[in-house]
């Protein structure tokens, strides 16, 4: 494994830095709008400060997503491995939902049930954030190839010593992948959290929409489309540690 | 020593049993082959060893113990195991890869980097050069030293190979197998290998465990596998050239006689070749015999074509 040091993270740092300047820089985003758009009535949201917004837009999605992690990776890993064997297809099947199902219908189903607020919303989030971790999480242990596994176990490895040396480690960049997406969908799914009365990063954009003041929503989504790319480098960055090229490839 | 006592494994899939009631004994300090056409199961048989598959019946001893009286995961760190060069982790250093099972029985890390130091070495490759690259850099052959090398990291006195050589082209399997004779030849361990080509169980082997549709055909000491083939798959196995497989495995020194009944010929044979050799040599000269030449030249002996009639002739022990 490629030992990864801060330098790999210049970039991603340098943006996030800017990233907080940004959500600082309230006045310079009026004056900058205001001559963008001279003529209209509002130009930035009012109920909340952006760095108000911008935080909980973050613990959203920081939270559902790391329970969506921790679910969707165990429950993948189960399902690949002999005790969970029977439920494979099940879930297999259930994972691969993800690809039909579009983000906004995931209020529309869970609010009549989980209702408005914060911490529903968080629960719909992560619900909908297992599905990509867990098909990547099934697809990753599944491309270790049976050789490998077979010689780890064969020079005496238990069984959790394969998983969590052998295994994971080889499905890690693919389980990455997942979180990724997961991470990436899961930002720009919570600012429809707005709508189920969430705040975040959601609610100056569906503001900006229903008052018809394009420079709110504008400010809303620069934000958020930024902090979906944050997570999208972030992630990559550790994605590419754990990319590894088979043996005897130059064989 | 391994010996297998009246083994089977049957699998629900399969009309007959994948092993068939296999009983045989891998002596200490000996090498084994065991070879079969595919699907004879060589390479269940060789799993049970180390557990990887648990049989349905009979008794499988490693030295003194029944191997189910040991922890599987214990008992694996007690044999060395090496399979093909894919074996190895891709995202271990070559470092890791061969201290792994040391790593896995606690050793401390001075102790872990001076044995993989000196296994580089017995296998012959650069600890400086190799121990910080990653299998993808390694070719196939180096893959497959480093693999070897994997399986003896903890000095077990019992080796499993399943196609070791394997994998790589004629030229450096042929290296490979004469590095390993010689590492053998140091290390005196009780090997069980699993290949499906009959050159390589003679050129490696002592024995031959000749298996077929799960039963075992054969086993015995190469020379009376091919000089003796037990029924007519052992004899259609071992092929058309087994007078010649034969010679490879009788060196000149041994039937050599004086030197002068080789006085008025051209051939010659270096004293460590085999009869093989010293025919070849004679075909191309069209000569009747071959003079016996030491590594630094001189003539120490003659072999003759009269020779080589009688080592056919002669019974094996």
């Amino acid at each position: 494994m490629k030992r990864l040091t801060l330098i790999d993270f210049t970039g991603p740092i340098i943006a996030l830095v800017v990233y907080v300047g940004l959500t600082m820089a309230d006045r310079p985003w009026v004056a900058l709008a205001t001559r963008i758009f001279p003529n209209e009535g509002r130009y930035i949201y009012q109920n909340a400060s952006t760095t108000t917004l911008v935080w909980q837009q973050f613990a959203m999605v920081a939270l559902s997503s790391s329970m969506a992690v921790l679910i969707g990776v165990s429950l993948g890993l189960f399902v690949t491995h002999r005790a969970g064997a029977d439920f494979y297809d099940v879930v297999s099947s259930l994972s691969n939902l993800s690809q039909t199902f579009p983000p906004i219908a995931v209020f529309t189903l869970t609010v009549p049930i989980l209702g408005f607020g914060f911490e529903p919303t968080v629960l719909a989030l992560t619900l909908y954030g297992i599905l990509p971790v867990l098909r990547n999480t099934i697809a990753g242990i599944e491309s270790v190839s049976p050789t490998q596994i077979e010689s780890a176990r064969g020079m005496g490895m238990r069984p959790y010593q394969v998983l969590l040396r052998v295994e994971l480690p080889l499905a890690a960049s693919v389980i990455l992948a997942g979180v990724r997406i997961s991470v990436v969908v899961g930002v720009a799914t919570a600012t429809i959290g707005a709508v189920a009365g969430a705040g975040g990063l959601g609610a100056p954009i569906i503001s900006g929409l229903i008052n018809d003041d394009p420079p709110v929503t504008l400010h809303g989504a620069i934000l958020a489309t930024y902090m979906a790319l944050l997570f999208d480098a972030f992630i990559g960055r550790f994605e590419k540690a754990f990319a590894f090229s088979s043996p005897g490839a130059r064989a | 020593m391994i010996r297998l006592e009246g083994v089977t494994k049957r699998y629900p899939s399969m009309e007959r049993p994948a092993v068939d009631d296999v009983t045989f004994e891998v002596p200490a300090g000996e090498i084994t082959a065991l070879i079969g056409p595919s699907g004879s199961g060589k390479s269940t048989t060789l799993r049970m060893v180390n557990r990887l598959i648990e049989p349905d019946e009979g008794s499988i001893y490693v030295g003194v113990d029944e191997i189910h009286d040991i922890k599987a995961e214990d008992l694996r760190r007690r044999i060395g195991y090496a399979i093909q060069g894919v074996g190895l982790f891709p995202h271990w250093t070559v470092f890791q890869n061969i201290g792994c099972v040391p790593w896995l029985l606690h050793w401390d890390k001075p102790r872990i980097a001076a044995r993989v130091r000196e296994l580089l070495d017995l296998v012959g490759l650069d600890a400086a050069e190799y121990s910080a690259k990653y299998p993808s850099q390694l070719s196939g052959g180096e893959a497959q030293r480093v693999g070897v090398a994997r399986a003896l990291a903890a000095d077990p006195p019992v080796l499993l190979m399943d196609e070791p050589f394997g994998a790589v082209d004629p030229l450096t399997r042929e290296r490979l197998q004469s590095e390993f004779l010689a590492i053998q030849h140091k290390l005196r361990k009780t090997v069980l290998f699993v290949t499906h080509d009959l050159d390589e169980a003679i050129r490696v082997a002592d024995r031959i465990a000749l298996m077929r549709d799960g039963a075992l055909m054969q086993h015995d000491c190469v020379e009376r596998v091919i000089a003796y083939p037990a029924n007519e798959f052992v004899r259609e196995f071992v092929g058309t050239e087994r007078a010649l497989k034969r010679l490879s495995l009788a060196h000149v020194a041994e039937e050599m006689g004086p030197p002068g009944r080789a006085a008025a010929t051209e051939g010659r044979v270096p004293d460590g070749a085999t009869l093989r050799t010293a025919l070849a040599v004679m075909l191309e000269h069209g000569e009747r015999a071959a003079s016996v030449i030491a590594e630094d030249g001189s003539v120490v002996g003659s072999v003759t074509i009269d020779d080589i009639l009688a080592h056919f002739e002669r019974p094996l022990s």
